[in-house]
């Protein structure tokens, strides 16, 4: 847009600052927010249909919405197999009762399960199956609960697809799968280890297990969960086949969205389910969102706000990249603790790209990576800082489990405080020191 | 003359129709015409439970005598909601077993027997899925006044997705209406 006046201006940051007030508070349903924020942003002509639509840097970004619905398919699928039914009763029956082991084996299901789905999707794959467990061996599972939302975010951080605010990285960046495979995986798996050490005291209230019920968690048969072995066999190929295909895409040319909606086609054919069985986890919900906060965000870039608020922050961190790191990754844990990060992310990037489009080498890149860790350990900090959490919760309260929002943020703040901290040496000795 | 609840039913004819072919469960006159029915006609004993029932025992009673569902009384003693058996039946299945269909498959045999353990020290409130379920509204508890038409009657149950409604007459409940009992009073015969 050229030289947008005074009054387009204050009514959009004002549009876009009521939208974010609205969603952070929850004071109006956060897909009501984002698109009625986005339809006023058109009304006062801070963007247009061209603008919004069909441009990559002011507009929808589509890589990022059709990736996500690639994977809500591929993860509607998925779940018709009973693959993580299968993998959790035999990790229970591996533990033969012994809470800390079944809580480190659910753990590291949730964590490799989390790296490729969504985390919510994960942990609503993973809570069911642990309350059976739990039930059957009279354990509390609020602990395995919160801990499997926890290491859910955990390992989410370690890839391109694991959590929507990478995706939104990776698309803006633009980083590929295997930038956040090199980048990020390493120190997640570092994140989860730790994590599962904490947990041997942080969790100690729920290893009060009788172990002499484990007979009733070794008398389930997790075969059963696997109804159709043959399409198991064939949806795991097509799986595969995508992981592969998202390791080399930059080398094919093709964008992670076309991997995505390539493999949930693949998906649908091998596996011949439904329109509404592998419909059923695409959250449209979320896709809209997304779509009204790409043109609220786009509409700020459109006017120059972005340009402006990039311009300042290119001066402020003049050239100490190490400083913006740290600010942004203990910025971002922070505010993602108590508003959504997808927004936050969503905003931020294109004013993390033209800080690193300010600089060169190794540390400019460290940027994105301390958005990334910031936005998605910062989740872990209370029962509403990522959509995870809140599932988690509200699962426990309808199981008769309640989760209290205190409960969770004493176990949320020790985690995230310590996956954080430990991720500042790892960006200064990786980007600073050792590059 | 037809004997409803044991009282005899006022023949009141639709003017005009006449219905050789129908046979009863259809209420006919001594000529075949069809009667007018209404909710006191069709209304027959019925258990009613309170709030604060215990949950098992109001299982045991929709078991034995083979009813669709219970009403619930409010601390007045107005119907205030049907608890339909399906409802029972979803309390006492496992949730996670509900969210994720698939575990079902996992139980080892032998043990259906404690499905119900679940009911055990629960109320009849507790069965009611939130406060949703509570009717907001006089008009939205599952009631009909004695000279209700069987159209009204089925309207009721139809808008409230209820098998159940209870005739109540100036607060007092004198019977109840089941799916079964109002079809049965207007299916024609094959």
């Amino acid at each position: 847009m050229t030289n947008p006046n005074g009054f387009v201006i204050a009514a959009a940051i004002t549009v876009f600052v009521g939208a974010y007030v609205l969603i952070a508070t929850e004071w109006v349903h956060r897909v009501r927010a984002a698109l009625g924020g986005a339809a006023v942003m058109f009304l006062i002509g801070a963007t247009t249909g061209d603008e919004a639509f069909f441009s990559a840097e002011t507009g929808v970004d589509w890589n990022v919405v059709l990736l996500l619905f690639g994977m809500m398919v591929v993860i509607s699928v998925v779940k018709q197999t009973g693959l993580f039914d299968y993998l959790a009763i035999w990790a229970a029956k591996r533990a033969k009762g012994r809470p800390y082991r079944l809580l480190v084996l659910l753990c590291l299901i949730t964590a490799g399960a989390s790296a490729l789905l969504d985390n919510v999707t994960t942990v609503l794959l993973m809570a069911p199956v642990t309350l059976l467990v739990c039930d059957r061996l009279g354990a509390r599972p609020e602990m395995f609960l919160i801990a499997e939302a926890l290491v859910s975010n955990i390992g989410g951080v370690g890839t391109l697809v694991g959590d929507p605010p990478n995706i939104i990285i990776g698309s803006r960046a633009p980083l590929s799968f295997n930038d956040f495979l090199v980048n990020l995986a390493p120190l997640a798996v570092l994140l989860v280890a730790v994590f599962l050490l904490l947990a041997r005291f942080l969790f100690r209230k729920a290893y009060t297990v009788d172990e002499a019920k484990a007979e009733n968690v070794m008398a389930l048969d997790e075969r059963q969960a696997l109804g159709d072995p043959a399409m198991l066999r064939r949806v795991l190929a097509v799986l595969a086949l995508i992981i592969a295909a998202f390791t080399v895409h930059s080398f094919l040319s093709l964008e992670p969205a076309v991997v995505a909606l390539l493999g949930a086609g693949a998906m649908i054919l091998v596996s011949r389910t439904s329109k509404e069985e592998f419909l059923q986890d695409v959250e449209w919900e979320t896709l809209a969102f997304f779509i009204g906060l790409f043109v609220m965000v786009g509409a700020l870039v459109n006017i120059g706000v972005i340009d402006w608020l990039a311009e300042q922050a290119v001066d402020a961190v003049g050239g100490r990249f190490l400083l913006a790191a740290t600010v942004l990754l203990f910025g971002s844990a922070v505010i993602s603790g108590v508003i959504d990060n997808i927004p936050y992310v969503a905003t931020l990037t294109p004013l993390v790209a033209t800080l690193v489009a300010s600089g060169s080498g190794p540390e400019t890149a460290a940027l994105w990576w301390a958005l990334a860790l910031g936005a998605g350990l910062g989740g872990n900090a209370t029962a509403i800082g990522a959509s995870a959490n809140v599932v988690v919760t509200g699962i426990a309260a309808r199981e008769g489990h309640p989760i209290s929002f205190a409960t969770f943020t004493r176990y949320g703040l020790v985690v995230t405080a310590v996956t954080v901290v430990i991720s500042w040496p790892y960006l200064w000795l990786r980007y600073f020191v050792l590059a | 003359m037809l004997w409803v609840n044991g009282r005899a039913l006022v023949p009141r004819v639709r003017p005009g129709v006449r219905v050789d072919h129908w046979t009863p469960p259809v209420l006919l006159d001594p000529v075949g015409r069809v009667l007018v029915v209404r909710a006191r006609d069709l209304m027959e004993d019925f258990p009613l439970v309170r709030r604060g029932t215990d949950a098992l025992e109001a299982t045991r009673l929709l078991v034995a005598r083979g009813l669709p569902g219970l009403v619930v009384l409010d601390e007045a003693g107005v119907p205030l909601v049907v608890l339909p058996d399906s409802q029972v039946l979803r309390f006492a299945l496992p949730e996670y077993v509900e969210d994720d269909p698939t575990l079902a498959d996992v139980f080892p045999e032998g043990e259906a027997d404690r499905l119900c353990e679940g009911l055990a020290g629960h109320t009849v409130a507790e069965l009611m899925p939130g406060k949703a379920y509570l009717p907001k509204r006089d008009r939205d508890r599952p009631i009909v006044a004695p000279r209700a038409t069987v159209m009204q009657i089925a309207s009721v149950m139809s808008r409230q997705k209820s098998p159940i409604v209870a005739v109540v007459d100036e607060g007092a409940v004198l019977g109840v209406i089941t799916v079964h009992r109002l079809l049965g009073a207007v299916l024609p015969p094959e």
